[in-house]
């Protein structure tokens, strides 16, 4: 639908390439093809991680990880295809029977729902069930996952939930078939909106509380068996779902078994040697250090690697001085080793440069460089040029915000070397996990510079540049336009873009916006970070999933060999 | 744990010690010290590392180096960034190698770290010693509710948790100065270990007659403790901060290695080895050298210190 | 002797207390607001309220300090999230109750710990015996050599050289992985191998040099040298009077020693990957996640101070002497 209309330009040509690096065993060699080879029926797939999932119930967690995981036990209005690069970002019918059906100029849309849909307890899933699920987003304590329904749909101000204000009149259903959500304002892109994590049915009357979080309803091809918190998760084959009503899920394995709390070090290091079940397995991105382990043909046959569609930026405080002046905020873009940067965090196996703010995989995407440099290793001269100009030769200081973790670090310091030879002394102030992103998000606790991430929640720049650069947003807490950045053009132009109804035009002018704020410089685009996986001899069916951070599809990885 | 050197001051020491060692002892160690060949190898190596934490700046000078040029060249970005070459990248260049995804020089930071590494166990020693003795005294010299306060803080810092806590307390505070941090924290939890061994004595010497006899020749408590007490626990205090220091050494490392001694980009021996735990088996290198240096600097002391107790003691036996 | 105990079993909760206390006080200024932490990624002020008032986190920081204590004995209730007693506390960053946190990660520490402990027991006491009897010949010397070098090398540094050497160069161990007893005996011998090794080494050595000072005290005190001359024989004389009292003292200092152990072996944890307390400290250090961290810092400070209790109890027992004393 809208969605087929982005997949043009930079995204299809990122998304072949990506298929050329994922799809490592097509065809390479005769029988044992590797990971993207044919998976078969029955089996149970091995996860090794690191961090359990943050939560289980779908109107909390809001990931990549957890929304790729959410695919197993949990279906949607629509969801995002399942196919490698720009088919899987394509937004496909589940639960409904199509991806909506706008009136009212786009500010009501009606959903319809398939026949045969049941909940693992062998209860019907009636619009009811959906209506419960999505309602349940405005409970302060339950919805804090995707904020998409809350933003969009129309509800009363003092809308709390349906277990404190009851029912919600603004979406309704005329029976058990048929959703219809009231919109604010039209909003043409709401086919993908609903594809979110909230709309998940939820039976109605029940999942107050963290009861979901313990123990999920499935409406998926999955459900589960065994919950340790952090340490194990089984999922076993849900048989209320009927494949006849999916055409998303191949749901091949008979199971999964997640293990988490396992050291980085510990995962990589079974994930080579690939012994008994770990063969059965597959894992998260490797470490750096072991990138030049991966090397051989048997693990390089064994190896997915892709963008994992997100951008590593510094931002740059323009409410502080001298960061206010546009040619300081040019000078440390041009300066800026990004090379280096790319090393900090493991090369080129694990990253590539980033030159525009929105990356590859973000629909109309333009790419271009604003501050070019000789291999990316930063233009010291025409950056001290810049300064001098601005009255700033003899350097000043620079605090820069950054998450305790080995990785930022060892980006912050490329930053700190790149940026000595200007006399501008960057002091590192690390943050401890936990409260970055409160800290950070604090204008008044903010410093001169912070390195972050952002990834868009789908693949367009509608959820990339409006909150990072409308100056409208800016909140004296949980502010996530780093930059501070409030310039009246940039402003109206999001507005012009937000009121376009073709979804093709508004991602080509969102390009083209990317250019108009990386004028004013606000933020340093440092890296479009890659994952790089190692899978299990026995994984097939596998790919990488451009809409879920880069991870390995769950709903179509499989094993070779069931019986192995 | 890092408790290991801290349970040895508190269990060795305390028993054997009774009073000061006599005026020669001095000489009397520095005798033995050189007469012995380990001991010897000890000095010697200790007098290196202490050489180059003072001339760190003109060593790197010759070598070339310093301790946070980033060196791309030295670096393989396709492989992750591992060093170019054998033997994490030693070369003509780069005496030690280099670190890997950046490419610093391992020498300078080596040369580097021993700066932190000293000056941190050396302030913490001498604030520990400091806290030890004057509350340690105190305690045995008043006794009453003075001791019975300092009693009561000592039990309590000695029943938590020290490493969980010091780890806990300096992730949590903001970055600041890290070295002072450091050196506050580890003696708020180390001079326990050395007042009660001082207080105990403290309180046998009390009852002698000499402090008896300076007390009836009317001398105030402070000039009794201070001129009668303190020479008399000077054999104590010697061999107690001498194995102090490489316990201390340790103690930084440690929590540099967990991730909250020094900030970036600081080199630290302990920091060094944190940072290449998870290259060790493509680049054992980068972990054997600031491994090495940390071993022998902290076997050097204990060493050191083992013979200077011993030395001590003989002399005790002998007056 | 009754009352001694009740006396030193007040001094432990006082203690314990105190701990609580102070742990409670600095965290709280330290740690991020639990409030945020629920109220996720799209957060607004007045959301952040409504959770600060349901969790209570409004109140004075006493009231707060004493919903918690009686939490301990009648467990409490965050919001719609019910945390059974005994409540040390909920974890939001996990979404678990702190006790079930620590209650799993239990018995990998006491593995550590307890086969760490028969290690360095059997290889201190005996190399610091056989030391003692044959004073000053070669072996002695050796053995006091390698003591030394023992007690100081970092065990993380140590940790490492094994694994290089015997996981990635030798392969004749595996990676470290905690399996359980019944799954796969060998595998869970092999896997803990490494961990106590390590963790033994340094008090292994330490032990042994206190073993054998203490054997060469009592071999040239009077009573000992009085059971020669009336012409006791060499074992008898050796089990009797001079082991006994030179081990007292390393019985005490090992009660200790295990005693601290219990609340978790954090580096060895930590390098090996072993889900034990350590590690789970040294994790919601990394995540400044405040329940956990005071709740591992008191489990520690708890065995330590209880340690502390059963060795004097213990020392009283054996030693007649300091009954006197201490009563």
């Amino acid at each position: 639908m809208k969605r087929t209309s982005m997949l043009v330009g930079m995204v299809a040509s990122a998304a072949l390439a990506l298929t050329a690096c994922g799809g490592n065993g097509n065809g390479a060699t005769g029988d044992s093809a590797g990971p993207g080879s044919k998976a078969v029926q029955g089996g149970t797939v091995q996860v090794l991680a690191n961090a359990a999932f943050s939560h289980l119930d779908p109107a909390r967690g809001f990931d990549g990880g957890v929304n790729n995981f959410y695919r197993l036990i949990y279906r949607t209005l629509t969801t995002q295809g399942a196919a490698p690069g720009a088919e899987g970002t394509k937004i496909v019918p589940d639960l409904a029977t199509d991806t909506g059906k706008a009136s009212d100029g786009g500010k009501t849309w009606t959903f319809t729902l398939k026949d045969g849909l049941f909940f693992e307890t062998g209860a019907p899933i009636t619009s009811a069930d959906v209506k419960w699920g999505v309602s349940r987003a405005w409970d302060p304590e339950v919805g804090i996952g995707s904020p998409y329904a809350k933003q969009l749909i129309d509800a009363p101000a003092s809308y709390q939930g349906p277990y404190k204000s009851g029912d919600l009149p603004t979406i309704t259903t005329p029976d058990a078939k048929t959703i219809v959500f009231k919109l604010k304002k039209p909003f043409a892109d709401f086919g993908s909106v609903v594809a979110q994590n909230t709309f998940t049915p939820v039976p109605k009357g029940q999942g107050e509380g963290n009861q979901l979080d313990g123990k999920p309803i499935a409406s998926g091809p999955y459900k589960v068996s065994e919950f340790k918190p952090g340490a194990a998760l089984k999922l076993v084959r849900n048989d209320k779902w009927d494949k006849k009503t999916d055409a998303v899920r191949s749901a091949n394995p008979d199971g999964f078994q997640w293990t988490f709390g396992l050291d980085p070090a510990t995962i990589d290091e079974r994930m080579i040697a690939g012994q008994g079940t770990d063969g059965d397995a597959i894992a998260g991105s490797v470490a750096a250090a072991s990138v030049a382990r991966i090397q051989t043909p048997q693990l390089k046959q064994r190896t997915m690697t892709g963008i994992n569609g997100c951008t590593t930026y510094m931002g740059l405080n323009t409410t502080k001085k001298p960061f206010d002046n546009v040619k300081v905020r040019q000078a440390i873009n041009l300066a800026v080793n990004k090379q280096t940067v790319r090393d900090a965090v493991g090369g080129s196996a694990l990253a590539d440069i980033a030159t525009s703010i929105q990356p590859p995989s973000v629909a109309g995407r333009v790419d271009y460089d604003p501050y070019p440099s000789p291999d990316h290793k930063g233009d010291v001269e025409a950056a001290r040029k810049l300064l001098t100009e601005a009255g700033f030769e003899a350097g000043f200081p620079l605090t820069l915000d950054i998450r305790a973790q080995p990785k930022m670090q060892a980006m912050a310091v490329a930053i700190q070397q790149a940026l000595e030879p200007l006399k501008i002394t960057v002091k590192i102030n690390t943050i401890d996990t936990a409260t970055y992103y409160e800290v950070i998000g604090t204008t008044s606790q903010q410093h001169d510079a912070a390195i972050t991430g952002w990834c868009p929640d789908w693949p367009s720049g509608a959820t990339f540049l409006p909150p990072l650069f409308d100056g409208r947003n800016i909140t004296p807490k949980g502010n996530s336009n780093l930059a501070q950045l409030n310039d009246p053009g940039v402003n109206a132009k999001i507005t012009e873009i937000s009121e376009l109804t073709d979804v093709q035009a508004a991602n080509t002018a969102y390009g083209e916006l990317d250019k108009q704020i990386m004028a004013l410089a606000p933020v340093v685009p440092l890296l479009y970070e890659k994952v790089l996986m190692l899978v299990g001899s026995n994984i097939g069916g596998a790919y990488l999933h451009d809409g879920y951070s880069g991870g390995i599809d769950l709903v179509s990885v499989g094993l070779q060999n069931a019986g192995k | 744990m890092t408790t290991t050197p801290t349970l040895l001051e508190v269990e060795e020491v305390g028993t054997p010690v009774a009073a000061g060692g006599s005026p020669a002892s001095a000489r009397r160690i520095l005798r033995i010290v050189t007469r012995d060949k380990g001991a010897l190898a000890c000095v010697l190596f200790l007098a290196i590392v202490v050489l180059m934490a003072v001339a760190a700046p003109l060593i790197t000078k010759l070598s070339g180096w310093g301790p946070y040029a980033f060196d791309s060249a030295a670096i393989d970005s396709s492989l992750g960034g591992v060093p170019r070459g054998a033997l994490g990248g030693i070369s003509g260049e780069h005496w030690f190698g280099v670190e890997p995804q950046n490419g610093r020089d391992l020498f300078a930071r080596i040369v580097y770290g021993a700066r932190v590494s000293i000056t941190i166990s050396l302030s913490a020693t001498v604030l520990t010693g400091v806290l030890g003795v004057v509350l340690g005294m105190l305690a045995g010299f008043y006794r009453g509710w003075v001791d019975q306060v300092i009693s009561r803080v000592m039990d309590f810092l000695m029943a938590f948790p020290a490493l969980i806590f010091m780890i806990a307390i300096l992730s949590s505070l903001p970055a600041g100065n890290r070295p002072v941090l450091l050196v506050v924290v580890i003696s708020a939890f180390g001079w326990p270990y050395l007042a009660r061994v001082i207080r105990g004595q403290t309180m046998t010497l009390a009852g002698r007659e000499f402090v008896e006899a300076a007390r009836a020749s009317g001398a105030k408590d402070l000039q009794v403790v201070f001129r009668e007490i303190l020479p008399n626990l000077r054999g104590s205090i010697v061999v107690m901060t001498t194995l102090a220091i490489p316990g201390y050494i340790g103690t930084e490392a440690g929590l540099s290695f967990l991730g909250v001694g020094v900030s970036p980009p600081t080199a630290s021996w302990g920091q060094m080895i944190s940072s290449s735990v998870s290259w060790y088996s493509v680049d054992p290198m980068f972990f054997a050298i600031p491994g090495a240096f940390l071993f022998l600097t902290v076997l050097s002391l204990t060493v050191l210190g083992d013979k200077i107790r011993t030395a001590i003691d003989q002399g005790e036996a002998a007056s | 002797m009754t009352r001694y105990v009740l006396a030193r079993l007040g001094g432990v909760v006082v203690i314990l207390l105190a701990v609580c206390l102070f742990t409670y006080l600095i965290f709280f200024k330290l740690s991020p607001d639990p409030a945020v932490m629920i109220c996720g990624k799209t957060c607004t002020p007045e959301r952040i309220d409504s959770i600060r008032s349901v969790l209570g986190l409004n109140q004075p920081i006493l009231t707060q300090f004493g919903e918690f204590l009686r939490g301990i004995v009648a467990g409490r209730d965050y919001g719609a999230v019910h945390c059974p007693a005994p409540c040390l506390g909920y974890s939001f960053q996990t979404n678990e109750s702190v006790w079930s946190m620590l209650t799993s990660r239990l018995p990998v520490s006491i593995t550590v710990a307890v086969g760490a402990a028969v290690l360095w027991l059997l290889a201190g006491v005996i190399g610091g015996l056989v030391s003692a009897v044959k004073q000053g010949t070669w072996w002695d010397r050796t053995a006091m050599a390698l003591a030394l070098g023992g007690v100081s090398v970092p065990n993380y540094v140590l940790a490492l050289v094994l694994q290089y050497v015997l996981v990635v160069k030798l392969q004749v161990l595996p990676f470290p992985s905690a399996p359980a007893f019944g799954d796969d005996p060998v595998l869970w011998f092999e896997s803990y191998l490494m961990p106590w090794v390590v963790l033994a080494v340094g008090y292994a050595c330490l032990y042994a040099r206190l073993t054998r000072s203490n054997v060469i005290d009592t071999l040239s005190e009077n009573y000992y040298r009085t059971a020669r001359a009336k012409g006791l024989g060499g074992a008898l004389i050796m089990r009797r009077h001079a082991l006994r009292p030179a081990l007292t003292p390393i019985a005490t200092i090992f009660g200790m020693d295990f005693a601290g152990l219990l609340g978790g072996a954090l580096i060895t944890e930590t390098v090996f990957g072993l889900n034990g307390i350590g590690k789970l400290a040294a994790d919601s250090i990394a995540k400044n996640d405040q329940p956990v961290i005071m709740a591992v810092t008191l489990l520690a400070a708890f065995f330590v101070v209880i340690g502390n209790v059963v060795v004097d109890l213990v020392y009283t027992a054996l030693d007649p002497r300091v009954r006197v004393v201490s009563a």
